[in-house]
């Protein structure tokens, strides 16, 4: 057990400009994705009307109340919680009242009928920030370790659980090609309805004409789910990174939803940056203007 | 590492509490449950675009194919189609709520000229193993109108 936590929080040269350039942006990800989803759902909520399917805290308080401005008044909050820890470096618990904040977003924004999952790590990233101050205060190094190996985690765990709940709801004969049929055509269905328009791609004409190539498409998917948990260990977590963003490729090609969010956080998290930038920088002298703008971009 | 050992631990467990107690969901906590169940129908939204109400077929249910070059495309009068598609699908009570709802998202009265047949689609496997996909109209919006399909709602 200490092994797998040391895998998740501990870095190679954790004093290095690699490792503080990496844990600097993935918090820039993170408070950017943040923003930017709760800038798009404050200005959608307006033309709602009616809650169809509470979710989270909706299910106890009336979240209609937010279809209007106090959505706007929610992001320029979230907006200021977010902004204030990033580029001041100060008040960094700011970043806990602004998860509970995005979280009463996300289910204002979403309470009509759809679960859409692509803004869940977003949430976890930014839960870790909060959670990482409130437990290391006034220790950006550890806290910034301790979020990132949060959130590595919750990556891990959460593709597994997506394998596992497909083993359960349907069992092994989840990846048969038909059903992929079935999810091609039904996602055909939403393209033709946002864009007017759909002709399916070459790939999917592929897995229609042959089962067995649907078949092996869906059994990739839910092995690569599967071994997400792998993605804990640092010497398999590119090569698993690298086969959950093949997949991410794979799931976009045939039923065309992309996870580009979950991608990007992949990219950022999952490749070893810190050492690769040590090794390119470790020769190069720094000027004091050079070494003034690292301690304000990093720490 | 024992206090990064503590958090993971509550927050796991906190992790368990609520989806098991909130069917698998309490954002950003989840089971990640999307494509489970494999097989099942479906059933999503398009909105047909009508010139001519007074053709034969208009309220029948029919393929998909025979409407699929005259659906409105959402995205240009800013309808989020996933959420068009779940209130089209899930309602099971069409009050006059639902209905005004469904209005209030389009947003019709500001396009005087138009006639949309808001229509819910549905999927299945057939059992020769294809996908048959079909197209049921619901209601016709109009500026100042809404017409109920008289084959689905009784005419009160």
């Amino acid at each position: 057990m200490d092994r797998l936590f040391q895998n998740l929080f501990q870095f190679d040269a954790p004093d290095s400009i690699g490792t503080k350039i990496q844990l600097r942006i993935f918090e820039l990800c993170t408070v950017y994705f943040t923003l930017s989803y709760t800038w798009e759902w404050a200005l959608y909520v307006p033309r709602l009307s009616d809650v169809v399917l509470p979710l989270g805290i909706a299910n106890y308080i009336n979240v209609e109340i937010f279809f209007g401005d106090l959505a706007t008044v929610n992001a320029i909050l979230i907006t200021l919680f977010c902004l204030i820890p990033f580029l001041f470096k100060k008040l960094r618990w700011l970043y806990a009242p602004a998860f509970l904040l995005f979280h009463l977003q996300h289910v204002v924004r979403f309470s009509q009928g759809e679960i859409p999952h692509s803004a869940n790590m977003v949430g976890f990233a930014l839960m870790g920030l909060g959670l990482a101050e409130i437990f290391f205060r006034n220790d950006i190094k550890k806290s910034l370790a301790f979020a990132f190996g949060f959130t590595v985690f919750f990556f891990g765990l959460g593709y597994t659980s997506a394998a596992l709940s497909k083993l359960v709801a349907t069992g092994i004969t989840w990846p048969s090609g038909e059903h992929l049929w079935l999810w091609m055509g039904e996602k055909s269905i939403d393209i033709l309805s946002k864009t007017g328009e759909f002709q399916f791609n070459w790939l999917q004409q592929l897995a229609f004409d042959y089962w067995w190539i649907a078949t092996a498409i869906l059994s990739f998917g839910i092995f690569t789910e599967f071994i997400g948990f792998l993605i804990w260990w640092k010497p398999l977590r590119p090569y698993v990174t690298l086969l959950l963003i093949a997949m991410h490729f794979g799931i976009d090609w045939t039923m065309n939803i992309f996870f580009f969010t979950f991608t990007v956080q992949l990219i950022v998290i999952g490749f070893p940056w810190n050492n690769l930038i040590n090794k390119l920088t470790g020769s190069i002298s720094k000027s004091s203007t050079q070494k003034t703008i690292e301690q304000y971009l990093l720490y | 590492m024992s206090t990064h050992k503590r958090i993971i631990g509550i927050v796991l467990l906190i992790n368990i509490l609520l989806v098991s107690t909130h069917r698998g969901e309490f954002w950003p906590f989840s089971i990640f449950p999307m494509f489970s169940q494999a097989g099942n129908p479906w059933s999503r939204g398009v909105v047909e675009n009508v010139q001519d109400t007074t053709r034969a077929n208009l309220w029948e249910t029919k393929s998909i194919d025979k409407i699929d070059n005259r659906i409105l495309a959402l995205e240009k009068y800013g309808i989020h189609e996933i959420d068009y598609a779940n209130y089209i699908s899930k309602t099971k009570d069409w009050n006059t709520k639902k209905i005004n709802g469904l209005r209030s998202t389009f947003q019709i009265a500001d396009y005087p000229d138009q006639m949309w047949l808001a229509t819910r689609v549905v999927g299945s496997l057939t059992e020769k193993d294809s996908v048959e996909i079909k197209a049921i109209p619901m209601f016709l919006f109009t500026a100042d109108t809404t017409i109920k399909n008289p084959n689905l709602f009784s005419q009160n």
